[in-house]
């Protein structure tokens, strides 16, 4: 196994290209999701802004009709999977799908664990932490965002419908966003990736197979072809590579065949000689030129 | 000429004998490589089935251990990692030198689940330090068992060609010309 040249050159190559560009685009692929999900929870969070800023003077009235036009018509934007406002027993008050509204909210959803995980709900949350990724009943994943609608001293002072202070949160919006196009632009970048390292990986070995061929191998066979018409006594010839060891090798037997053909003939011409001075001392002649 | 047929060496072995012991320790440390590769693919399925082990410390350990490096640091470390190794081992093949068996690196690697897991970025990460982990494995075994191969083969060699001085000395030994005329 691997006895040939070629094979026990390219084997470590491929592994070292391979394994380092697959490593590099692995990472790089973590690091470009990383900032496309931070990305959509930015923009999840400017939405969740919008609304708040969009329906506070809505809240403040007590104006519920407006308030719900508002939940909805912001609700069929493309790519908002759901957005509502419940109220902190988790009773949903509006809703862009106006059947979900006076239903509780299920807390052992997947999407209410991240705060309801404890007996003792989260009431404060980071940005990046009010996101969480869940499976909807569809199966399409959703980045939801949850933003609290904290009791600030224009709600518990009006006359309207005054909050009690002490109350902390008067309710939860909560959007979800479809991921699907997110998840269709990481499926086409980890393809494009894919691709490219295919490519790196034949362009590489295609280059060192090229260049083993061109350099060495090549060379090598033909030193194979000079080598044994050397050892087989036919002419020798030029050696085609000039330059380089294999060259250099090339010439060096060359001159071996050269003074061993040389060898030949001196040998010959000296057992020649004493044949034709002595006919009847051949015998022993012949002994002794074996032994020379 | 009078060559001694088993000149023992200085444990009172034969030099043949500390060849052909040689070529089995060669032989058995050829395939240690897989050792470490199997080590560290076990470390992998662990991480794999277990990738966020430290999220239930205690606050006061996690206190102790203090905020986790930054994901991006961990990922440039790791690229450094791999590409400093693949160079000293491509070096240390190029150079001819003795090649190790890479259970460092088994280390090395399960340092880095580790840090990922702390910083709860494990995800593709951890197809990442798995890929590094294979390539540098795989090439630290390849070396391995190349080197081995080749001190096998010279040492084959060596003992071929002790065996034909043995061979000869005991033909032209006193005690084999003992018989004849």
């Amino acid at each position: 196994m691997l006895r040939n040249l070629t094979a026990r050159a390219i084997v470590p190559v491929a592994m070292t290209v391979t394994g380092f560009v697959l490593v590099c685009c692995i990472l790089l692929y973590a690091v470009i999701k990383g900032d496309m999900t931070r990305s959509t929870i930015q923009h999840s969070v400017s939405l969740a802004d919008t609304v708040m800023k969009s329906t506070h003077y809505a809240m403040l009235r007590d104006d519920r009709e407006s308030l719900g036009n508002i939940i909805v018509n912001i609700g069929e934007q493309q790519g908002i999977k759901h957005l509502r406002i419940f109220d902190k027993a988790g009773i949903v008050r509006f809703s862009h799908h106006p059947e979900d509204n006076g239903h509780e909210v299920d807390m052992t959803f997947s999407g209410c664990l991240g705060c309801h995980m404890e007996p003792v709900p989260k009431e404060t949350l980071e940005a990046m932490q009010q996101a969480r990724k869940f499976s909807a009943e569809d199966g399409s994943h959703v980045l939801a965002i949850t933003a609290p609608i904290y009791n600030q001293p224009v709600c518990f002072a009006g006359d309207c419908h005054a909050h009690p202070p002490e109350q902390q949160i008067l309710g939860i919006l909560d959007i979800g966003l479809d991921l699907t196009p997110l998840e269709r632009n990481l499926a086409e970048m980890r393809g494009r990736m894919a691709v490219f390292t295919v490519m790196v990986l034949l362009l590489t070995l295609g280059g060192v197979a090229a260049l083993l061929r061109r350099s060495v191998i090549l060379p090598i066979q033909t030193l194979a072809v000079f080598t044994e018409r050397a050892l087989n006594d036919t002419v020798v010839g030029e050696f085609p590579h000039k330059e380089g060891e294999i060259a250099e090798i090339a010439a060096n037997v060359k001159r071996l065949h050269f003074r061993l053909v040389e060898s030949d003939k001196e040998l010959a011409r000296r057992r020649r000689g004493p044949q034709q001075g002595s006919g009847a001392g051949s015998e022993s002649e012949g002994g002794d030129t074996r032994h020379e | 000429m009078a060559i001694p047929r088993k000149k023992k060496g200085r444990d009172g072995i034969s030099p043949r004998e500390e060849l052909i012991e040689k070529i089995r320790r060669l032989e058995s440390r050829a395939a240690r490589g897989l050792w470490a590769m199997a080590g560290f693919m076990a470390m992998s399925i662990a991480a794999w089935r277990y990738p966020d082990p430290f999220s239930h410390l205690p606050e006061r350990a996690a206190a102790i251990l203090g905020a986790p490096p930054p994901t991006g640091l961990i990922s440039a470390a790791l690229i450094v990692y791999i590409f400093s190794a693949i160079i000293l081992i491509l070096t240390r093949m190029a150079t001819g030198a003795e090649a190790g068996v890479g259970f460092n690196h088994v280390g090395y690697l399960t340092g880095f689940y580790f840090f990922y897991s702390v910083a709860g970025a494990m995800g593709e990460n951890f197809w990442a330090v798995l890929v590094a982990g294979i390539t540098i494995l795989s090439l630290q075994s390849y070396h391995l068992w190349t080197y081995c191969a080749e001190q096998v083969r010279n040492d084959k060699e060596t003992l071929a060609a002790l065996e034909r001085k043995e061979k000869f000395a005991s033909l032209y030994s006193p005690e084999s010309r003992e018989g004849e005329p």
